[in-house]
């Protein structure tokens, strides 16, 4: 073998593996610049336009849109009331159940952690449909009994705002605990043993070393799950509508849906909303940039767990709760709902009907529809972990100028409602010189916009924790960008990889807001065929069809769950 | 339904000797009409080349209606005419609107056939030439003012048109509303749903009831704090639960779902009129299958697709034709008395107005 | 390997590395020839892993030029800039860097199968390797499974297993227990000089830096402070930083006493009107003079030693055990002065005693 001065094999280390780094990192930074900032561009003319309505391009501009948002003051607070309360009660869920998931002895904890993700597939309209026919104040089945038993009035609203914040975190609790999970997972446990050996309580450990830790984790959670909520749209539909209770999306859907749309006002308000994001986003890199996060370090650890006594079974209870008024009520009452024909709390024989099952899968549309969905689904997780897990490396690791703006970029699509959003996009692939509109493609551009920063967030708190020498010394050791790749950075991020595919994979499955307006006639998705159902047909016909999309994202989650399973296990 | 002056003389004319002329050209539009050979279908008239409709394979229909009556709709048309695929996309009439023109104004015309569920929207979007002039052989089933002026760019598919409903288990016979101004009654304080400001029945509604009893009428009726939604479905689900005691817009169509699922409501009728919404369907213009849009059109307009809007329990839409048969229950629409505006331009003058008052009261 | 042996191993010229507006690494220049060990120096913060970082690719310096036997990997002249990964070095970390997901033996022999070796020959150099730290036995295990110590000597085999030429260490030592610290000072010394390798070595720690470098770089504030031998770093330090930083010394400054002083002496008083004899190791003195007085060549008697300069009476104010030596604090004209030497038990505080130190071991220092 030729070797020169420096001992290097001359044949390895070509130039053109330092290019691929190139190609990958500028085309990863174009498309993302193509499909988040080309939609915004179309967003923030829309939102300065006060021409004639829906004359476009517009044909003057003004601010006119911004000074009427002070119109929506009492919506804003709303907004902000039920986002707080929510993200404070999904962070407080997720955080408790990732701490005695990754870090204690609870019995059964292969199950429940299994069982923990599952309210994420479960469809929000689906969370926030069970739970109105549980909490509704007249027809909820629980204040039905409630009356039934001697009560009075209401024991419970689902449609007060607490209501709808709690059914939020519920189903939101998930995504919390996914991506705390996934930090707590990969964090060093001799941290946490170095507090209790020196006789830190195990609260002690927990408040002072493990909260603060993973605290870039869970700030990021945070600011993902709070942005979430402010473009969550499902439950403040079924539950505020019904108590004259509006936050900025439901008000935006109404303002798009009535003729003449006031598309200008809503982007104005879809814009204000990024700006609300910019200042969280900027306030989490100030706290996180002068600190160090690094918890996989080079000095490799064993996963090891706490022995919390009898109190395993009390953390078994905190989970096992979780899981069932997330999970197991809400689907059952749905499953209940689904077979009346007018869903009420005492089962009558003359109730009982199939029809809406049959009903559901008569419909052609839905099959197609579903078969779509799964498609879309498996494309936009493959597609979304390998641009997103490139983002998030170019954020977090390279030495690319102005990686720091893209962070701010990439969120633009999640602070600002999907609904507004989809406008932006619909616009800007209408003139787009490759007809993609109305196709398939425009659809996968669409969720691939809309989940990078689910994916981003996910991977770069994980990235954010592996220590650098890990991939600095495969290169000093004359690994190239690619194989280092392969064998040390998706191998380590190999748990977060997996959380982004799955999250994205699920959230793309259930999509909504986007879809409703860029779905051709060829390429329907589901969750618009089922908020459908719920507008025209039923509840009890929605539920029938949310349980069918519940029951299929389940499937294709355990294939995937399987075969992940069956490959890790190949490789040790 | 009220005398109204025909905007053109000469098509009513045209009209009044349709069905006897069937098979001559039409002369209300004779640049179009007169090249254009009517053949008999089935047991309708179509002014489309139904080969080159079966060529073209396929149309487009864009509709504010729901997925399952959207489906419906291309399911009943493509038995009839199986070789000519139906594909349709749903909005929401106000984004179904502002998607259609964006898609216009980029270029982009793929929409073949288009509805549109309140005439403040179709008129806009005749007025921008969203509209291909075709007149149909079946437009002679119509009374003129079911048509568009000038005629050939929408009719009137369906009308929707609502009482007032109640739920018979919370409201005692006695308190049971009768009458319009019966809705105002402060029994149904944080009990009564109305349709959100998105719907065009619940702007006919709120125009020609203030057109009966002044402006006040609305006023009053905010006070009960009224809850607003997005369809018939959800008003009616709500009043079957109890969730609500009465529903002040009670489109019959709703009230004869539910009553066959056995919910606990009851319908009732206004002596002084039922507000009634017109929902405009016409051929888009530049549509890329214009035989396909020309033969579907034809055949909505034909007893075959208006039995089919009548019929479809996701849609129940009552049918303007003058010989339509009776609605499922056995009335047919002509024996209700509707309330159905006329004046165009004062309703499409009203709408800002009403937007405003409407989104105000329902706490938006 | 050739005939490049002319050439320094590693040779670094006016290199600098600014962030912005902060300089961290000013111009410095050094080199190490082939075989040797040479060490930066410095507290924290002073650039030594910079400088390193950016020998090695992985920091790209604002200017300079960097040549590893004889090759450029970098120079801002002439826009060239290698990538880590095409420059042949080998590098242990101050974290280790093990890859926790591999095997002992993967972790070794990636380096080789970077290098496309594959088979028996990958198997025996990882082996060798291995066996080289003590480490063999422990080939299948998982990297997750071991100990510190364990995971130092796993690094050390993995930068050794594809025999590079130069080797860099970033403070590899420095999270170790001191027990196997000085184990390891001594393992990666013989390493060194078995496999003739050349290392640059980063290290905050002076004992480590001393027992282990043929050449010492002492840097502060991103500048080269002194180069030398262990031996001349230590007995004669420049400037009152390196004196200082190399080990606990007294720093007198005084007027200089000119109408005494000569060429190589030199004499200064002090404030308090102590008169002190030192050497000037060839360096030109200033007006007020600092000299370096290391505290293990200051001594202590109870009675008035026979010499003629450089004696004093003085106080002892504390005195302080610290196993092999004691520290010995005494009042000399008003402030302190350290002493630590072998048994000074007997001495106890408020004693009058006799300080003294030899002139040669005075050494004047540059102004800084």
């Amino acid at each position: 073998m030729a070797t020169d001065a420096t001992g290097m094999p001359t044949e390895i280390a070509p130039q053109r593996l330092k290019s691929l780094q190139m190609i990958s990192m500028a085309a990863t930074v174009g498309v993302v610049t193509l499909f988040v900032l080309y939609p915004v561009y179309y967003l923030l003319q829309a939102s300065f336009d006060v021409g004639g309505a829906d004359i476009r391009p517009p044909t003057a501009y003004g601010l006119d849109n911004y000074a009427a948002l002070t119109n929506y003051q009492a919506i804003i607070v709303n907004t902000l009331v039920v986002t707080f309360a929510a993200t404070i009660m999904a962070l407080t869920f997720g955080f408790l159940t990732a701490w005695i998931l990754t870090r204690t002895n609870v019995p059964f904890q292969r199950t429940l952690e299994q069982l923990m993700v599952v309210p994420y597939y479960v469809t929000p309209l689906l969370g926030a449909l069970a739970w109105s026919f549980l909490g509704a104040p007249e027809s909820g089945f629980i204040n039905q009994l409630w009356r039934h038993f001697g009560g009075e009035a209401a024991l419970i609203d689902i449609t007060s705002p607490m209501g709808i914040a709690w059914v939020m975190a519920l189903f939101e609790g998930s995504v919390a605990f996914v991506m705390i999970g996934a930090v707590m997972k990969s964090m060093d446990p001799s941290l946490e043993e170095a507090s209790q050996v020196i006789g830190g309580s195990r609260v002690r450990t927990m408040m002072r070393v493990t909260l603060p830790l993973v605290a870039p984790g869970v700030l990021g959670a945070a600011i993902f799950v709070f942005a979430e909520m402010l473009g969550s749209f499902s439950a403040a539909l079924v539950l505020g509508t019904p108590a004259r209770f509006y936050v900025i999306t439901t008000a935006i859907y109404q303002l798009v849906s009535q003729y003449p749309p006031r598309m200008p006002l809503a982007a104005a308000m879809g814009v204000s909303l990024f700006a609300v994001m910019f200042l969280m986003l900027y306030a989490y890199r100030r706290i996180t940039a002068h600190r160090s996060y690094v918890t996989i370090s080079g000095k490799a650890f064993r996963p090891r767990v706490m022995d919390v006594g009898w109190l395993r079974w009390v953390l078994f209870a905190v989970c096992a709760s979780y899981v069932l008024l997330s999970v197991v009520i809400p689907v059952a009452t749905l499953i209940y709902a689904s077979v009346q024909k007018l869903a009420v709390a005492f089962p009558l024989a003359s109730n009982f009907t199939l029809d809406n099952f049959r009903q559901a899968l008569s419909l052609n549309a839905v099959r197609d529809a579903m078969t779509n969905s799964i498609v879309l689904g498996l494309v936009t997780a493959t597609l979304g972990v390998i641009i997103t897990g490139l983002l998030a490396w170019i954020i977090q690791r390279s030495r690319l100028p102005g990686r720091g703006l893209l962070e701010y970029v990439v969120m633009f699509p999640q602070a600002v409602p999907r609904l507004v959003f989809a406008f932006g996009m619909m616009w800007a692939w209408l003139v787009f010189p490759i007809p993609i509109y109305g196709t398939f493609w425009v659809l996968l551009i669409a969720y691939l916009t809309v989940f990078m920063p689910l994916g981003v967030r996910t991977i770069s708190s994980v990235i954010m924790q592996l220590d650098r020498s890990l991939d600095e010394c495969g290169q000093v050791c004359g690994a190239s960008w690619a194989y280092r790749l392969q064998t040390i950075t998706v191998p380590l991020l190999r748990p977060g990889l997996l959380a982004a595919w799955l999250l994205i994979f699920v959230a793309s499955v259930r999509e909504l807001g986007a879809s409703i307006l860029l779905m051709g006639p060829n390429s329907k998705v589901m969750t618009p065929a089922i908020v459908e159902a719920w507008f025209s047909s039923s509840s009890e016909l929605t539920a029938a069809m949310a349980l069918i999309q519940t029951a299929v994202i389940a499937i294709t989650m355990t294939i995937f769950y399987l075969l992940t399973r069956r490959s890790a296990q190949q490789e040790v | 339904m009220m005398e109204r002056k025909a905007p053109q003389p000469t098509r009513r004319a045209a009209l009044k000797g349709g069905l006897a002329l069937a098979t001559l050209p039409l002369v209300a539009n004779p640049a179009r009409a007169q090249d254009r050979p009517v053949t008999k279908v089935l047991d309708f008239n179509t002014g489309a080349d139904i080969a080159k409709a079966e060529a073209e394979g396929e149309f487009l229909f864009y509709t504010h209606d729901g997925e399952p009556a959207a489906a419906s709709i291309v399911e009943a048309f493509g038995k009839d005419f199986p070789k000519i695929k139906g594909k349709y996309v749903r909005a929401q009439n106000g984004s179904l609107f502002s998607k259609t023109i964006a898609e216009r104004s980029a270029g982009k015309f793929n929409v073949d056939v288009i509805q549109f569920s309140e005439p403040a929207t179709a008129i806009d979007f005749q007025k921008r030439g969203g509209y291909t002039r075709y007149v149909s052989p079946e437009a002679s089933g119509y009374a003129p003012e079911h048509l568009s002026n000038p005629v050939g760019d929408y009719f009137w598919v369906g009308v929707t048109f609502a009482g007032i409903a109640y739920n018979t288990d919370k409201v005692k016979a006695a308190d049971a509303p009768k009458a319009w101004k019966d809705i105002l009654n402060p029994l149904w304080l944080n009990g009564i749903n109305a349709k959100q400001a998105n719907s065009g029945m619940q702007f006919i509604q709120w125009f020609e009831l203030r057109k009966l009893y002044g402006e006040g009428f609305w006023k009053e009726f905010a006070k009960l704090r009224p809850r607003g939604f997005d369809s018939r479905v959800q008003l009616y689900d709500r009043l079957a639960k109890g969730d609500d005691k009465v529903c002040a817009l009670a489109e019959y169509a709703g009230y004869l779902l539910h009553k066959q699922k056995g919910a606990p409501i009851e319908f009732v009728a206004p002596a002084d009129g039922l507000p009634a919404s017109q929902l405009l369907n016409g051929v888009a213009d530049k549509a890329p299958h214009p035989e396909a849009a020309r033969l579907f059109v034809d055949w909505l307009m034909s007893n075959r697709g208006q039995a089919h809007y009548q019929n479809n329990p996701f849609l129940y839409y009552g049918s303007v034709r003058k010989d339509a048969p009776p609605m499922p229950g056995g009335t047919r629409l002509k024996d209700f008395k509707l309330l159905i505006p006329t004046d165009m331009d004062a309703l499409m003058g009203a709408r800002e107005a009403f937007n405003k008052e409407w989104n105000g009261m329902l706490g938006l | 390997m050739s005939a490049g042996t002319t050439a320094p191993a590693i040779d670094v010229e006016n290199l600098s590395i600014r962030y912005g507006s902060i300089t961290a690494v000013g111009s410095v220049s050094f080199s190490a020839s082939p075989g040797e060990q040479l060490t930066l120096l410095g507290p924290s913060g002073c650039g030594k892993t910079s400088t390193l970082r950016a020998v090695a690719g992985l920091e790209r310096p604002t200017s300079g030029a960097i040549r590893i036997g004889g090759r450029t990997m970098f120079d801002s002249d002439k826009g060239i800039n290698l990538p880590a990964e095409q420059r042949g070095l080998s590098m242990v970390f101050q974290s280790y860097a093990i890859w926790p997901h591999m095997t002992v033996f993967e972790n070794a022999a990636y380096g080789l199968r970077v290098r496309n070796e594959s088979g028996t020959a990958l198997k025996e150099k990882v082996h060798h390797a291995l066996d080289l730290v003590k480490m063999g036995p422990y080939a299948d295990r998982n990297a997750s499974q071991l100990s510190g110590g364990q995971q130092q000597r796993v690094a050390l085999a993995r930068a050794c297993a594809f025999s590079p030429t130069v080797l860099l260490f970033d403070e590899p030592l420095s999270n170790l227990d001191a027990k196997l610290r000085s184990e390891m000072r001594i393992e990666l010394r013989e390493l060194q000089r078995r496999l003739r390798v050349t290392s640059l070595y980063v290290t905050h720690d002076l004992e480590e830096a001393l027992a282990m470098s043929d050449q010492i770089v002492v840097m502060r504030a991103g500048d080269i402070e002194q180069r030398g031998t262990p031996g001349e770093i230590y007995n004669y330090p420049r400037t009152a930083f390196v004196a200082d930083f190399v080990g606990s010394s007294n720093l007198v400054q005084g007027q200089r006493l000119t109408e005494v002083s000569d060429k190589a002496r030199i004499v200064i008083t002090t404030d308090s009107g102590n008169v002190l004899h030192g050497v000037s190791q060839g360096r030109t003195p200033h007006e007020r003079p600092t000299l370096s007085l290391r505290a293990v060549h200051l001594a202590l008697s109870p009675n008035r030693p026979d010499v003629p300069v450089n004696v004093w009476a003085v106080t002892i104010k504390r005195v302080v055990f610290l196993g092999d030596i004691s520290q010995v604090h005494v009042d000399w004209g008003g402030r302190e002065l350290v002493i630590r030497q072998t048994a000074l038990t007997d001495y106890v505080a408020g004693q009058s005693v006799f300080l003294s130190i030899a002139p040669e071991h005075c050494i004047l220092l540059e102004a800084d």
